[in-house]
């Protein structure tokens, strides 16, 4: 990268943005919770785990669908599918369904299906082995990602633990990619070829591993199946809203690039403020309805919030504090909760540099295997950081964004452009000052914290 | 029978073949070719390569048809399709069988694609390469006009045509590799 | 149970196959167009007097990367 001294008019080039890519989370704390983040800091092995929670009912696929409608169970990965509509969909396969728990976790800043194995792995399986009984699969296979080291561990120590007659159990890691936790590339990858998206003519639970319904969800959709068939639909209701019951995890990052946030307003282990910034991720468990206000510290909602993580959408910080933690909500605004995963910029950062220096990333983690995605997410790039650097490339933007999704093989095109639509529509005015010159920079931009 | 017009039929016959199968080769060679005249669409390539093929197709049938009919020289049904065992120009004759016994693979494939992979058919595929070169020089051995100076242009030209064109691909192949933007 | 037939068909890409080589854009201009690197972009489903015109595209496309699915429902 070429160095420029920036002159009085010029501006200076987005520093350290080509560069940066983000590093696993190392200082991540969790939260008890009312369900699933429970009893932390006790032993998570199998025994403790049943003596704590209790026997695990195994209910036949009937009445596991009625639980699961009842309480409006969604996919926790990101697309929020009904839990009912996949169980009913891989049922009705002549084959023998396969169960898979994707605790990839590609997203880098997420940090909820992690949490959920270090701290009650159990919780995860009991859930599988719940869908896998009622399915009548015989096998279950847990994925997590090569970087994330503690949760692997974790995985397979309690895959190794298991009991449960009539499963088999199998761990699988990931290879650390953005694009590893996308559900394909998790069967690809089952199947001992590159664990990469490829076209599916047909959903996994139609046709997924070995052409077999694969009952493919996200770790803690797990988690909530084995929380509602210990307590029922009833207690699991006592949380959240009548449309969404129950509660769901985040992930609140502090790492955007350039995220700008007060060193001086953190929030500590306690909740409380603390002077020397807090944990840079922390995973909560809130009940679905909660408001925003009641789940960000005031200094994260001072600010841009990306919802979502890096396919998520820009949404302002005092906007967002009045909207609920609901996926359904949210969606009607035009914003999109995804894994969970909160990323809130200071005030005073920009949001401009940040979607640059994302984009740069995500356009390096395509799969490289579909002609729009492959060539269009690097000019995407380009021009987000075009636009950083002061040049009026919204048309340009405008264009691709257009262009770009539903054009691939998932969703990575799709997931990208949101993030920089929503930065256009939603924080209008901010590129607007940006362009005009009047953006607050941050001191140190770029880099680590 | 031996009526002469057989004979001419089977000469004729081989040597149109091998303009058609030069020209069907060549198509299929420039059909991964970028650029493309608003007269001679891309399509068009694909679609002569597939028209062609199935042209040369049936004049082989009747090359060998002729040739086995024929009994001024003794050429059975069986030496078209197996490389062996023939009396009449035994290695010259048994080249054409090996040529069309590599065509009919690819051919075969091709209407089968449906049921292959990709990969699997593009491989086989390549087979047409060695066909071509095979029946060229089935056509030199067995030919009786291969000392006629048409005979041998019409030859060179065809060699030329098919080594230029596959010049013309692996360098192409070799500059899109450099600014590849898909990985592979 | 009546069989309601789909007068119209769509197009699906197969994005890791398609090595934008651009026949069905020429076969189908009416419905596809091909972006800045070549890729095809599909307009909506097919219109039936179109048909034959979009199977020939499917045909013609030499890596197999265009199918015939069935409209998505309006």
């Amino acid at each position: 990268m070429t160095a420029t001294i920036p002159g009085p008019a010029a501006r200076a080039p987005v520093a350290g943005s080509a560069d940066w890519v983000p590093t696993p989370v190392t200082d991540l704390f969790v939260h008890e919770g009312p369900l699933l983040l429970r009893h932390l800091g006790e032993p998570v092995d199998l025994a403790h785990h049943q003596a704590r929670r209790g026997p695990l009912p195994t209910p036949d696929l009937a009445a596991l669908v009625t639980l699961v409608t009842d309480a409006a169970v969604r996919g926790r990965g990101g697309a929020g599918f009904p839990l009912a509509r996949k169980l009913t969909t891989a049922a009705r396969g002549r084959r023998r369904p396969v169960v898979v728990v994707n605790a990839a976790e590609g997203e880098p800043d997420s940090c909820k299906d992690s949490a959920l194995l270090r701290t009650a792995p159990h919780l995860v399986l009991d859930g599988a082995a719940v869908v896998a009984r009622a399915l009548g699969a015989g096998e279950v296979h847990v994925v997590t990602g090569a970087d994330r080291t503690d949760t692997t561990r974790a995985a397979r120590a309690a895959v190794a633990e298991r009991d449960d007659r009539s499963v088999r159990w199998s761990h699988r890691v990931a290879p650390p990619r953005f694009v590893s936790g996308q559900a394909r590339a998790v069967v690809e990858l089952l199947e001992g070829r590159d664990g990469l998206p490829v076209t599916a003519w047909q959903p996994e639970a139609v046709s997924g591993l070995r052409g077999r319904p694969t009952l493919l969800s996200n770790t803690e959709t797990f988690a909530h199946v084995a929380v509602l068939v210990r307590g029922g639909a009833d207690a699991y209701a006592s949380f959240g809203t009548v449309d969404e019951p129950g509660t769901t995890l985040l992930t609140v990052s502090r790492r955007l690039p350039a995220a700008g946030l007060p060193t001086d307003a953190g929030v500590g282990t306690d909740g409380g403020v603390v002077a020397d910034g807090g944990p840079e991720a922390r995973v909560v468990e809130v009940a679905h309805g909660t408001p925003f206000v009641d789940v960000l510290h005031p200094a994260e909602l001072a600010g841009p919030v990306l919802l979502g993580g890096y396919h998520g959408t820009w949404v302002e910080g005092d906007v967002l504090a009045d909207l609920p933690v609901s996926a359904g909500e949210l969606r009607r605004r035009g914003l999109a909760l995804g894994a969970g995963v909160v990323l809130p910029l200071g005030p005073d950062a920009c949001p401009v540099r940040a979607t640059a220096a994302v984009t740069t990333f995500l356009a390096g983690e395509s799969a490289g295997r579909c002609g729009p995605c492959v060539n269009g997410l690097p000019a995407l790039a380009d021009a987000v950081r075009r636009l950083a650097e002061g040049e009026d490339t919204r048309p340009r933007l405008r264009e691709l964004c257009g262009l770009l999704p539903s054009r691939g093989a998932c969703a990575h095109p799709d997931g990208t452009t949101r993030l920089v639509r929503t930065l256009l529509e939603h924080l209008g005015r901010r590129v607007h000052a940006h362009l005009d010159g009047s953006c607050p920079r941050v001191s140190g931009v770029g880099g680590a914290r | 029978m031996t009526d002469p017009i057989l004979w001419f039929l089977g000469r004729g016959t081989g040597v149109v073949l091998l303009a058609l199968f030069t020209a069907t080769t060549v198509l299929g060679v420039l059909s991964t070719r970028r650029g493309f005249h608003p007269l001679w669409p891309r399509f068009v390539t694909q679609e002569l390569h597939r028209a062609l093929s199935g042209v040369s197709v049936v004049v082989l049938l009747g090359h060998v048809a002729s040739a086995v009919v024929d009994e001024y020289v003794d050429i059975r049904w069986w030496q078209a399709i197996l490389p062996f065992g023939a009396t009449y120009k035994p290695l010259y004759l048994s080249l054409g069988a090996l040529a069309l016994d590599l065509l009919a693979i690819v051919v075969l494939t091709s209407i089968a694609r449906g049921r292959l992979t990709e990969r699997t058919w593009r491989v086989v595929h390549r087979a047409a390469y060695a066909s071509w070169a095979v029946s060229v020089v089935h056509g030199v051995g067995m030919g009786t006009d291969v000392v006629s100076s048409w005979f041998v242009w019409l030859t060179v030209t065809c060699v030329a045509l098919v080594t230029v064109a596959t010049l013309a691909r692996v360098v192409a192949a070799v500059l899109d590799r450099r600014h590849a933007v898909v990985a592979r | 149970m009546s069989r309601v037939r789909h007068d119209g068909v769509a197009l699906a890409v197969d994005w890791p196959a398609c090595r934008a080589r651009g026949l069905c854009a020429e076969l189908l201009p009416e419905q596809i167009s091909l972006d800045e690197w070549g890729y095809p972009v599909v307009h909506g489903p097919v219109p039936p007097a179109l048909r034959d015109h979009a199977v020939g595209a499917v045909r013609a496309c030499p890596h197999r990367a265009l199918r015939v699915v069935a409209p998505p429902p309006t």
